[in-house]
């Protein structure tokens, strides 16, 4: 009989953002061996934040790369392993389910999916094109570039508001495209109001984006829609895209994971999704309120239901391996 | 061989701290230019990427050829630097 080499795990968490990351304080200090696989930055989404002002305990707020670099020392400080690679798929084996990584198999008795979410693309002509040239997705990577210019903002929830905010400490003016009505939190409108009032920034309401246009030096406007049906010309140097977030399940696609019809995980009360000892927590959950905040209180939740899980499943092999002896 | 490794970053870039983490768990040195901190030679770093964007790593070869890395994209960082 051949001997199956591949490294088992007592918990493997996909992703390493705020829900994994509490998730993994919680389980390490319980003593359940824990592995984080992580693809891109170590806090999640809330590590390309610049500051986040609501999550409890940092009455000045927090940069996010702070709060990140927090949870990844605490999480490690009790013995979280965090390896930088993409889980590619989950194959349901039973006591172990068998993890596809982009560095080697490895298997679970348990696994956590807490990948979160990544930006939408708007999917018209130039956006592709002028990918990194003129168009982003991340102001706190790519802001700093646009020094004394003209950018274009497009988008009109929580996480536009924010970014274009942040975006007025490099840019001289932002025209923000909003194609019905603004949906971000009363806090956010109120400061953005100072900006609307001193000039830098001005609210376009809608304003359907219809194609970004540019040269061999990159943007040179955003064409939109107007309420009339009429073209409308935005002259910038740039354009930050901040129109919604999309679950990262595309990995879950041939498990029995169950997702929603917008591809969010599907979970019980004890965030077990549909197939048993595989656990979901954070902004990839469908119903999660996609605040840090509330990622971290599922991601702890979600281990001490993960601990209960490994606890029956050990009594279960031990009554089973009693009733075979 | 590499020769030596300069990383364009900026202070609030999480990317280019995943870059920084990478290259230090193995035990590789560099050289970074934090474009808050100089802004003058964000044109360096557009030229030599092509894009608006950090991190832009930029790995020198012993034999003086470069090859440049835009984004955390371990894909192509772990290879140019192994
Ligand atoms: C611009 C912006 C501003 C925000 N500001 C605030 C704020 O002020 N306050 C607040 O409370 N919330 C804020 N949020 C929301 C907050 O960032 C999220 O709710 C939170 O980060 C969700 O945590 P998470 O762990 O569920 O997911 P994420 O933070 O999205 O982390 C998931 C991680 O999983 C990784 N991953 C995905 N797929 C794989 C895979 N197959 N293999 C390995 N790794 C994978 C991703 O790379 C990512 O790092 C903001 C969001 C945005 C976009």
């Amino acid at each position: 009989m051949s001997k199956d080499d591949t490294p088992k795990h007592e918990l493997v968490i996909v992703g390493a953002g705020p829900a994994a990351l509490s998730a993994a304080i919680y389980t390490t200090r319980e003593d359940i061996e824990t592995v984080l696989y992580e693809r891109g930055v170590i806090g999640g989404l809330a590590a390309v934040t610049d500051i986040i002002d609501n999550y409890p305990g940092f009455s000045k707020g927090v940069t996010g790369l702070e709060l990140a670099d927090s949870l990844r020392n605490q999480a490690e400080r009790f013995g979280a392993k965090i390896e930088l690679g993409e889980v590619k798929s989950i194959i349901n084996g039973g006591e172990y389910k068998r993890l596809v990584t982009d560095s080697g198999d490895v298997l679970a008795r348990s696994v956590l999916i807490a990948t979160g979410s990544d930006y939408m693309r708007t999917g018209i002509p130039g956006e592709e094109k002028f990918y990194a040239r003129g168009v982003h997705f991340c102001a706190t990577c790519d802001g700093a570039f646009y020094r004394d210019k003209k950018l274009v903002v497009i988008g009109g929830g929580n996480s536009a508001i924010q970014e274009s905010i942040f975006l007025t400490r490099f840019a001289s003016h932002i025209d923000i495209l909003v194609r019905s009505k603004l949906k971000a939190s009363e806090v956010l409108i109120k400061e953005l109001q100072r900006f609307i009032d001193s000039g830098k920034i001005t609210l376009q309401i809608g304003i359907t984006p219809k194609e970004i246009v540019g040269d061999a030096n990159g943007v040179t406007k955003v064409v939109g829609v107007n309420k009339d049906s009429k073209d409308q010309d935005f002259i910038c140097d740039g354009v930050f895209v901040f129109i919604g977030l999309k679950p990262n399940t595309a990995f879950l696609a041939n498990t029995k994971v169950e997702l929603d019809a917008r591809g969010f995980v599907i979970t019980n009360q004890d965030f077990e999704t549909a197939v048993p000892g595989v656990f979901a927590a954070g902004d990839v959950r469908s119903g999660a309120t996609m605040q840090i905040a509330s990622a971290s209180g599922e991601g702890a939740t979600a281990a001490l239901r993960i601990r209960e899980y490994l606890e029956g499943r050990t009594r279960e092999v031990k009554n089973n391996l009693s009733a075979a002896a | 061989m590499v020769k030596n490794i300069t990383i364009f970053t900026t202070n609030t870039c999480g990317y280019c701290q995943m870059v920084k983490t990478y290259l230090k768990a193995k035990g590789m040195g560099f050289d970074e230019v934090n474009l808050d901190h100089e802004p003058h030679r964000r044109s360096e770093a557009h030229r030599l990427s092509g894009a608006l964007t950090v991190p832009v790593t930029v790995v020198t070869k012993t034999d003086d050829s470069q090859e440049i890395i835009v984004g955390y994209n371990l894909a192509k960082l772990a290879p140019a630097v192994n």
